[in-house]
């Protein structure tokens, strides 16, 4: 199987809480896998474990063929992962152009990587002098996508790029992630689950920090059950 | 956690109001000291400011700095401003430098308290803060003890005896054509003063100005400008993104503790000919770099900075009051009092700011 | 009787201080007003007065987990006020220990209603501004006559019943008392209800305050019982020294403080005793070996403490009881 990412059954803690008592998931090369659940089953955690600003006291985690679990999160992103972290986490201080700039890995990557990104996002070229913390919520969403694009990820982590966005914006999200199935593969947290199941060509459930189910999307939407039962919404 | 975002409004007007509460209060003050004084003594104070101001920033900045970007207040920072003029008094009478003039000893000496402090800063930073950064008290209870070791071991090296720094002779010509008339012939006949609007000033106070404000536009730039500045003021905000953008932020807390403590080092050299060389002047930097960094807003550069420039106004004009006495209403004598209730009044003025406006000037909520 | 039962070891602690100076004179064939006995008698009063401080400042510290860098100011004004009102307005012991209770109250409110507009190491910074405000004060030139300047307030005169040349033995009687009932005093505070709100408050502020707790009211009561308690130390070791000076007021005096509390374990109340005990007998005999230096070993000493043994002696054996 032509998995990116492995994730087999990690526990993480914050202080004493224990968060994720078991989560496994896969995702496959050049795919968009949405990881799904309610608010606090655990998935937010998932993926910071994954880029290691978490450290997962068990389980292993493998990105491309390597083992990824205990190193630094410098070093994960690396490899070849770009974070999108839930609110954004944009650099207010910093102009719009200083948030990308920021993100490059070799000299010249945003030059290299500018096509794409202000194809996908053609506001931002507009903005690239203007403040980080001046830009409307929506902004803010595409300038933290655009931050994760410009080095050469291989995996992006997004978690849920659409939270607190009018449905109008949350759909040039939705294409622009689409768009990006052809460049990269994306593991995906959205509590939108319209939006993810649009997006999203595989699925990954969690409940109380572990792993229920995963497949393909469409089997996930003819799923009434498991979508009442483990998202409540119909 | 990830800071809730702000609304994007509220960000923008912060910055040009918290300055101009800074303009105003130096306008406030400029107003007061012309009004009591006449123009030639009110520049002269104004001046005197200035140069405290300044070398208050070359301690705040770095203390300013560090705290902003990894969460550490480090109270060794006197220490090492301290250490500063020791090492430079040290240079400046080193064998080795027997044969040069005053002026490239002194120059050596600069640049040498500013490398050892800078060094001493990032060894500290690898060995014993970076072991801490899970358990945060610990790390200003660890700077805490180190200006008590820090100031132990000065005293064992050097004894307690305080040293005087002789100014280096490029400000310290005397001559029949001192005091300089004016800041061009300065350049030639090097006069240790110069005549600023009919009164000598210290020609090397007036350098210390220069000094700071090329210390100033120099991290001012580097923030701004360079690929550091960026990561640096990012990191202010939120570390953990930097770090999962794939930039190891370790190495750039390293980084600029040891950039903080050169500045320190050098504001120590550069204070020598003023304050003297003792064991006293660590603390006394400290206090008034807290004090500054109070008014001007903890982790923000320009805050430290303006807070510095106040706190060295405030300074400078409280020196000239409490000489030449001050009238109290209803009480016939002049009361006159030492430097000491001026320097102890600056902490009055932390009181103040901490009533109105805790987060200071230039500071964010919380 | 249940009383007893739990305190055996505290109470074997007492009676055996208590019959400590007899023991020792018996040992030694000395006099007890003479020579070693009267020496030790000594030490351990001091080792009582530093009890004493550090277990105010463990109240503060340990307890409610505010971290004041100034601690040594409440510790000097107690000292200062004592010796002040002693030698110029020669008032008695008891309205100069109200005295003392006052003028610390007040100061510890003032400075606690301002510097606890901020926290954590705001506040640790702010408090040692103060702190330094007073040190330059009790140096300033100005107040010379009352203060002595730098040369520090000499010659207090301390009631001769209590003198502690000539009548040592009751001063280590007074101070061994002294440091017992603040201790009860302290552990009573610790587990009346405001005790458990200060303690809810160092675990999660944050949680205090939704429950519907006046943080900011807690923290200035801790402070203010903590300075109070500070500033009676600071009033014994004026007596015991006969003088006061700037030093007591200095980062060095509040170094003492968080070295006691940290060595012993912060907040467990019998550390701070027990670095009280380490600091003055272990500084005696740091002194006796290496001279002047000793104060260098003590801050590398403290560093090593803070870098390795986070909980202090007390804090690391009762964790490890618990466990075991």
């Amino acid at each position: 199987m032509a998995d990116l990412l492995i994730v087999d059954g990690i526990h993480t803690y914050i202080g004493q809480s224990h968060i994720l008592e078991g989560v496994s998931l896969s995702v496959p090369r050049g795919s968009i896998t949405a990881l799904l659940g309610r608010n606090g089953a655990g998935k937010t955690t998932t993926l910071r474990s994954i880029i290691g600003v978490l450290q997962p006291r068990s389980g292993t985690i493998t990105f491309d063929g390597k083992a990824v679990q205990g190193k630094r999160a410098y070093n994960i992103a690396a490899m070849g992962i770009g974070y999108v972290p839930e609110h954004r986490a944009i650099f207010r201080d910093l102009t719009v152009e200083e948030n990308l700039r920021i993100a490059e890995r070799k000299r010249g990557d945003l030059a290299r990587r500018s096509d794409l990104i202000f194809e996908l996002f053609p506001d931002l070229k507009t903005f690239l002098g203007r403040g980080g913390g001046n830009l409307s919520g929506g902004q803010q969403q595409m300038l933290a996508i655009a931050r994760a694009l410009v080095a050469e990820n291989r995996l992006l982590l997004i978690d849920e790029p659409s939270e607190g966005l009018a449905p109008i914006i949350v759909e040039n999200i939705a294409r622009a992630l689409k768009r990006l199935a052809g460049e990269t593969t994306i593991l995906l947290v959205e509590q939108n689950f319209r939006m993810a199941s649009q997006v999203a060509d595989r699925y990954v459930l969690i409940d109380d920090g572990r792993t229920q189910q995963s497949g393909a999307m469409a089997d996930l939407v003819a799923d009434d059950a498991a979508v009442r039962r483990y998202l409540g919404v119909s | 956690m990830t800071a809730p975002t702000t609304s994007p409004t509220r960000t923008l007007p912060r910055l040009p109001r918290s300055a101009l509460v800074g303009l105003g209060i130096g306008a406030l003050f400029l107003l007061a000291l012309f009004g009591r004084y006449e123009p030639k003594v009110a520049v002269s104070i104004l001046l005197s400011g200035l140069t405290l101001g300044f070398l208050y920033f070359m301690v705040s900045a770095g203390l300013s700095l560090i705290f902003g970007l990894m969460d550490v207040l480090n109270f060794a920072h006197g220490t090492l401003f301290m250490l500063g003029a020791y090492v430079g008094l040290a240079v400046f009478n080193a064998p080795f430098l027997a044969g040069w003039s005053t002026d490239v000893r002194f120059l050596t000496a600069l640049v040498m308290g500013g490398l050892v402090a800078g060094a001493l800063g990032a060894l500290t930073e690898l060995s014993l803060i970076r072991p801490l950064y899970s358990r945060p008290i610990y790390q200003v209870l660890l700077t805490l003890g180190l200006t008590f070791v820090g100031g132990e071991l000065i005293k064992a090296i050097w004894g307690t005896a305080g040293f005087f720094m002789p100014t280096p002779s490029f400000f310290n010509t005397q001559g029949a054509n001192c005091p300089s008339p004016d800041l061009l012939a300065f350049f030639t006949d090097h006069c240790s003063s110069i005549l600023i609007l009919g009164r000598a000033f210290p020609s090397y106070r007036l350098f210390v100005i220069g000094l700071g404000l090329v210390m100033f536009l120099a991290v001012a730039l580097l923030l701004r400008k360079t690929r550091l500045g960026i990561i640096i003021r990012a990191g202010v905000q939120d570390g953990e993104m930097v770090q999962a953008l794939g930039i190891n932020v370790r190495r750039v807390f390293t980084l600029v503790f040891a950039l903080g403590a050169a500045l320190a080092g050098i504001g120590g050299v550069a204070a020598a000919p003023i304050i003297g060389v003792n064991l006293g002047i660590g603390q006394e930097f400290l206090l008034q770099s807290f004090i500054s960094i109070v008014i001007g807003g903890m982790g923000s550069f320009g805050g430290a900075t303006v807070g510095a420039l106040l706190v060295g106004l405030a300074r400078a004009f409280g020196d000239q009051l409490v000489l030449s006495g001050v009238q109290i209403p209803f009480v016939q004598e002049v009361i006159r009092l030492s430097p000491s209730i001026a320097r102890a009044s600056t902490v009055i003025i932390m009181g103040i700011v901490l009533l109105i406006r805790p987060a200071g000037l230039f500071g964010k909520k919380d | 009787m249940r009383f007893l039962k739990s305190n055996a070891g505290g109470l074997a602690l007492v009676a055996a201080l208590i019959a400590f100076p007899f023991v020792l004179s018996l040992l030694t064939g000395e006099a007890l007003n003479t020579g070693t006995p009267k020496f030790w008698q000594g030490m351990l009063a001091q080792v009582f007065i530093l009890g004493v401080y550090a277990l105010s400042y463990d109240l503060l510290m340990g307890v409610t987990g505010v971290l004041s860098f100034g601690h040594a100011m409440f510790f000097g004004a107690g000292a200062y006020t004592a010796g002040i009102l002693l030698k110029y307005a020669h008032w008695g012991l008891l309205p100069v220990i109200a005295a003392v209770i006052v003028v610390t109250l007040v100061q510890s409110l003032l400075v606690g209603a301002l510097s606890l507009r901020v926290k954590g190491v705001y506040y640790a910074m702010v408090t040692l501004a103060f702190a330094q405000m007073f040190f330059i004060l009790a140096e300033a030139s100005d107040f010379r006559e009352y203060t002595g300047a730098e040369d520090g307030l000499q010659g207090i005169p301390v009631p001769a019943w209590l003198s502690p040349t000539h009548e040592r033995l009751t001063f280590y009687f007074v101070s061994l008392a002294f440091c017992v009932c603040v201790y009860l005093i302290v552990r009573r505070i610790v587990s009346s209800p405001t005790g458990r709100v200060l303690v809810a408050i160092r675990d999660n502020e944050q949680r205090a305050q939704t429950v519907g707790f006046n943080t900011f009211a807690f923290k200035l009561i801790a402070m203010a019982l903590s300075g109070v308690l500070a500033g009676l130390a600071g009033m014994m070791s004026a007596l015991w020294n006969l003088s006061a000076n700037a030093g007591m007021l200095s980062t060095g005096t509040t170094i003492n403080a968080l070295l006691m509390v940290i060595i012993g374990g912060a907040g467990t109340l019998s550390g701070s005793l027990l670095g009280a005990g380490f600091l003055q007998l272990v500084g005696y005999w740091l002194n006796d070996a290496f001279g002047p230096r000793w104060p260098l070993l003590f801050g590398l000493v403290y560093i090593v403490i803070v870098l390795f043994l986070p909980y202090g002696i007390i804090g690391t054996w009762r964790a490890r009881r618990r466990q075991g």
